[in-house]
């Protein structure tokens, strides 16, 4: 009990210390960044649907 | 005398520039030559025998790409002096650092799982259980790194390196054709059938085992703990470039081997090519299983690394090989963890190695991106890269590189995941 009380306290410090990202947000970056979660959305999504196919099968 | 004191400064300061250069010798020959890991040797054995030598030109392709791209992270690890996932958990905050290293961990562990089904095949080849096998594996592991000294673990390594390049007689005693071998290297062609499926699988297989996001992460904290400087960035380079000559030729002489005597016969694996060479010359079998091994051992010790350092940077624990157990024991902990639960699931009787093997490709190629695209984002960040921030030229290749892994990585995991889509 006492480990995960540890773990999710360093977890929450860890999110604190990198709570604002360092790089300048340029919009070339930020382009990037949505770029890189509609392609990661959409082949995760892909691989949620294939399972379900795969289960109902 | 004048001219013959000169003479011995001269040789003095050669042999002290040489003794520097390869002392510094190491990460960059280290994880490229890792990167031949149990899967790619399966993946160049398979497509020497599919294919036999008309994929050459495709795999000196792939020398430059891995170097441009194991290169930034020399540069980024010796300015920042950061690992890589403390550098993108800093770089981009929190979503994208958990992200990142969730998705080392996930695809670290699976790999490594593929690195102990190899050696448990290969030392099958010798009548060796794999429970015997596994035991041999997480010993010799184990005592890798229990110097507390990054030196000795990187001069063991680099021995187990050496190893590696077991194929190379290999190659010669199966006398290929020069000829062939020079067509087939310098002249991009399809082999006969065309582009196919199948081809298209063998290709991003080979892409796959050439950059994998794991090599990102070993390289820039091996960089970190070896405790490189800036004024060192040269001979970095030169290290991966030495590595990336060296993954090349591995992969080249082991589809000589294969391509010469395997062509045309259905392979699944390394361990099966091994077998089937036997008979026909049980010297090249038995330097086949022995690098598969050798291969297997270095790719887990790098990949399980690997990870350690990078729950060690973003978790604030001591996390150097430079450290005792005593001092690092998070940092060692997490490294048998990791290499016990790959190990235990390899001797699961009725494991689906052959679902994981295919869930880590499909996973590896559709995450990789994310890293690349990390990788480039940081190395254009002038304010922490200063004059080490990618030229046009650097910009140029990597981003060139990118785009085309992106695009082919997305049609592969739509591929896998969809067969029919795609033709």
């Amino acid at each position: 009990m006492r480990l995960f009380k540890n773990a999710v306290e360093s977890v929450r410090a860890i999110n604190r210390k990198y709570a604002k990202p360092e790089i300048e947000m340029t919009p070339f970056v930020k382009g990037c960044l949505v770029a890189l979660r509609l392609y990661l959305f959409t082949l995760i999504g892909l691989m949620i649907f294939k399972f379900i196919i795969m289960a109902k099968k | 005398m004048y001219w013959i004191s000169k003479l011995i400064h001269r040789i003095r300061r050669i042999n002290r520039r040489t003794l520097l250069f390869l002392g510094m010798l190491g990460p960059g020959i280290i994880v490229m030559v890792a990167d031949n890991d149990a899967g790619g040797i399966t993946t160049y054995t398979v497509t020497g025998a599919k294919y036999g030598l008309h994929l050459l030109w495709f795999l000196i392709l792939l020398g430059p790409v891995a170097y441009y791209v194991q290169e930034m992270t020399v540069r980024l690890g010796t300015v920042t002096k950061r690992g890589h996932a403390e550098a993108i958990f800093s770089a981009f905050g929190r979503f994208w650092g958990w992200f990142s290293l969730l998705d080392l961990v996930l695809t670290d562990w699976l790999t490594m799982i593929t690195e102990f089904v190899g050696m448990t095949a290969a030392l099958s080849i010798f009548h060796v259980p794999p429970l015997l096998t596994v035991g041999i594996c997480w010993l010799l592991m184990g005592a890798m790194i229990m110097s507390g000294r990054y030196w000795t673990w990187e001069k063991i390594a680099l021995l187990f390196c050496a190893i590696n390049l077991i194929y190379i007689p290999a190659a010669f005693m199966v006398h290929p054709s020069v000829k062939d071998i020079a067509f087939n290297s310098l002249i991009p062609h399809l082999p006969p059938g065309g582009f196919t499926n199948d081809l298209f699988f063998l290709l991003m297989a080979n892409i796959g085992t050439t950059i994998a996001p794991w090599m990102l992460f070993f390289q820039q904290s091996s960089v970190v703990d070896k405790e490189l400087k800036e004024k060192d960035i040269k001979i970095g380079k030169a290290d991966t470039a030495i590595g990336a000559v060296l993954t090349v030729v591995v992969a080249m002489v082991l589809i000589i081997v294969c391509g010469t005597l395997l062509y045309g016969t259905p392979v699944d694996d390394a361990a099966a090519a091994a077998t089937k060479i036997m008979p026909v010359n049980r010297t090249i079998g038995t330097l086949i299983a022995i690098g598969l091994f050798d291969a297997g051992l270095l790719g887990a010790v790098c990949i399980s690394l690997a990870s350690s350092w990078a729950f060690g940077e973003v978790f604030g624990w001591a996390h150097s090989l430079n450290k005792k157990v005593k001092e690092a024991p998070w940092f060692y902990a997490y490294y048998f963890f990791d290499l016990l639960l790959a190990g235990t699931v390899v001797l699961i009787p009725g494991a689906p190695l052959v679902l994981i093997t295919l869930f880590v490709q499909v996973i590896s190629t559709t995450l990789l991106p994310a890293a690349l695209v990390f990788l480039i984002l940081l190395l254009n960040d002038k304010k922490t890269m200063g004059r080490y921030t990618n030229t046009p030229w650097q910009n140029f290749a990597n981003v060139s590189i990118v785009v085309v892994i992106i695009a082919l990585s997305t049609m592969y995991g739509i591929s896998v995941l969809f067969p029919k889509l795609l033709g």
